[in-house]
């Protein structure tokens, strides 16, 4: 991994020194210690030279605020989201993928926070931005920004994931890339205030249950929330209607900075765990209701196919999920000897209980490390230590969360929902490792 | 699950216990009360039912002539789709049915007459968000003379004399509209086995190619439901 960031080739007028600087640092990491996964594969045998002085040793910096707002280092240029441009016909009303493969931990970093538009991301001034909230309650009211920011503040560290998050893989595998295959989730501590503080200030009547939020994008997104006694048009509860409200919050803020334009600055809606949709984001307008819209995101989208060819709605949990980051597609193996397993976890209906890694095809399995901290909703690092002998092998994770719902494999999962669903693919994953150390995506069918 | 006299106390409890312990009063002059009236502009979403639906009225005929101009491109000339945008006019549910159970792609052949509960729901979403460029563009009355086209040419109406208002809209019976059940999951039972989990060879499908279809009947996902 580290070896193929110091070798990749970089423009500029400081190329020159750059690469004499990292050739150099490569000889002596090699030399050193190489880095965690490298230790065991390269340290012992690589050959010791003479240490060079850095040229950045015999230089002077930048100084404070010559970069105000600061970027991540040049070398780390190819860390972008990226789309996939024949999965829809613009890139207006389309998705970007977050680069999974080249993150650490468990938050993503703002500017690397997958983007969903329907009707692409606008700029708001918070100034003249208003939120209105209305419908079944006592005082009707119209929020600026600011009054948002004077309330009581309430955070969180939660997911982020659009419910097609795998939807090209369900009839068979596609996408050669971890960026592709999972890189519709983000993770972010929100900051903003609870809903419940919202539906006390207006004085939410007992009889509304559900609530929709509005975007004041080109969208004009609109997407009813579950409260407590949510029914569907058919008069049929919703399920988890009594859990989902009380996790709600109306964001200003996402990892320490106000949101983004692409995540709905000045203010979003963020249903923790539930499919991102729910998420309205530039909000403008909330409405207590005792009914759901059933509009265009609840039938047209966001609805899964089955196959006797009717139609789930209300799928608004994300189930629970995980996936390996190293190695994958994105990032290969160099060379047999000691690894670590990397990935990720999480479950919309609470914390990440365990996760278990098989390195044969699935017929043993052993408990991986949670890494802390290990959050409801949010995404959770694991790790597994591993050798590898060099043989072409198949590797996988499969996660349990905190209800004990054990992560189905995709068998299991076309079984029950087919091949029509697009939404909610939260199969285990399979990355076969060849004998060269190259990574590809495939499908076990008879897991 | 819920009977509605528990979950409204449960709601109500909620509010007392779970929300903030400072927000017991003091924040009362934060933000402003707003008359109804003020937020009719604002409030221009329809539900399932028709409510919601403002008063107007626009034909079939009125209708194509928007279409042909702000919306052929896009959605074809008869309702077919057209660059990758969805089209009008699907399958005939029984025949999406028919393709589902047989294991065949579906994406493609979703229309709004197989896929729309509810034609309010479609004056809605067209008044709001369409033409896709152009956005809350349409007056009321071409919102619902579009909307009223769109149902002839996804065959859902059938009478070219037809003028489209809110006690229309909502006498329509989508063929859609039982096609829908609220989430039954979980629904798939995998169990935590750690050894001998597997009988046979795993069967190993990959080849996948990045933007590519790589595996013998793999739809392109987007195409038409985006």
């Amino acid at each position: 991994m580290s070896e193929e960031k110091i070798t990749m080739p970089v423009s500029g007028d400081e190329q020159a020194v750059a690469s004499e600087a990292r050739r150099s640092f490569l000889r002596k990491s090699v030399a050193v210690a190489g880095g965690a996964v490298m230790a065991g594969t390269v340290a012992g045998r690589a050959a010791a030279e003479p240490l060079a002085i850095p040229p950045t040793n015999k230089m002077l910096g930048r100084g404070v605020v010559s970069v105000p707002y600061g970027m991540p280092s040049k070398f780390e240029a190819h860390v972008v989201r990226r789309n996939v441009e024949w999965l829809t016909p613009d890139t207006i009303a389309s998705i970007s993928f977050t680069p999974l493969q080249d993150l650490e931990g468990i938050i993503t970093p703002a500017g690397l926070h997958f983007e969903r538009y329907h009707g692409g991301a606008v700029d708001i001034d918070p100034a003249t931005h208003r939120l209105v909230v209305h419908g079944l309650v006592d005082k009707p009211m119209i929020f600026t920004v600011d009054d948002l920011k004077r309330m009581p503040q309430t955070s969180g560290v939660w997911f982020m994931e659009c419910p097609a998050n795998g939807a090209m893989e369900w009839r068979g595998v596609q996408m050669d890339s971890l960026q592709f295959t999972h890189g519709m989730i983000s993770c972010s501590e929100w900051v903003g205030v609870s809903l419940l503080d919202l539906m006390k200030a207006v004085g939410v009547k007992k009889d509304a249950t559900w609530f929709y939020g509005e975007g004041a994008d080109g969208s004009g997104l609109q997407r009813s929330i579950p409260l407590p006694g949510a029914k569907d048009q058919f008069g049929k509860p919703i399920p988890d209607a009594d859990k989902i409200y009380k996790d709600i919050i109306i964001a200003y803020a996402q990892n320490g900075e106000a949101l983004r334009p692409e995540n709905g600055y000045p203010i979003r809606i963020v249903v923790p765990g539930t499919e991102a949709n729910l998420s309205v984001k530039h909000l403008r307008r909330i409405k207590f209701t005792n009914k759901p819209l059933v509009t265009y995101q609840e039938t047209r989208h966001y609805t899964d196919g089955m196959p006797d060819g009717r139609f789930r709605q209300y799928t608004l949990i994300n189930e629970t999920n995980s996936v390996v980051t190293f190695p994958c597609p994105d990032k290969k193996l160099s060379g047999k000897g000691a690894y670590e397993i990397r990935g990720l976890a999480w479950s919309g209906r609470g914390k990440v209980k365990a996760v278990d890694v098989s390195v044969d095809g699935g017929k043993t399995w052993k408990e991986a490390k949670l890494v802390d901290p290990v959050l409801s909703k949010c995404l959770t690092r694991f790790i597994f230590p591993w050798e590898w002998d060099g043989k072409e092998t198949l590797v996988m994770s499969r996660a349990m969360d905190e209800t004990g719902y054990v992560q189905p494999t995709l068998r299991q999962l076309r079984e029950v929902r087919g091949t029509n669903s697009i939404y909610h693919k939260n199969s285990i994953q399979t990355w076969k490792i060849t004998a060269n150390g190259e990574v590809k995506n495939v499908q076990i069918e008879n897991l | 699950m819920f009977k509605s006299k528990t979950s409204k106390s449960a709601l109500v409890a909620a509010l007392f216990a779970a929300s903030s312990v400072a927000f017991a009063g003091q924040f009362d002059g934060v933000g402003k009360s707003i008359d109804p009236k003020d937020v009719a502009s604002w409030d221009i979403s329809v539900h399932f039912d028709g409510d919601g639906l403002p008063a107007g009225k626009g034909s079939v005929a009125d209708g194509e002539k928007i279409y042909q101009a702000q919306c052929a491109m896009c959605h074809g000339e008869f309702g077919e789709g057209a660059r990758g945008y969805p089209k009008m006019l699907g399958d005939k549910l029984e025949d999406l049915k028919k393709h589902a159970k047989a294991d065949e792609d579906t994406v493609s052949a979703r229309g709004i007459n197989n896929l729309w509960g509810h034609a309010p729901t479609l004056y809605d979403y067209i008044h709001r968000a369409m033409p896709f460029f152009a956005p809350q563009s349409l007056s009321v009355d071409q919102a619902y003379a579009t909307t009223c086209y769109v149902l002839y040419l996804a065959e859902v109406i059938t009478d070219d004399k037809m003028v489209c208002d809110a006690e229309a809209l909502k006498k329509i019976k989508m063929p859609a509209v039982d096609n829908y059940y609220t989430d039954p999951r979980p629904d798939v039972k995998n169990t935590r086995c750690m050894n001998n989990c597997t009988k046979d060879a795993p069967v190993v499908k990959g080849k996948a190619v990045i933007g590519d279809i790589s595996v013998g009947n793999v739809k392109k996902v987007g195409e038409g439901s985006h």
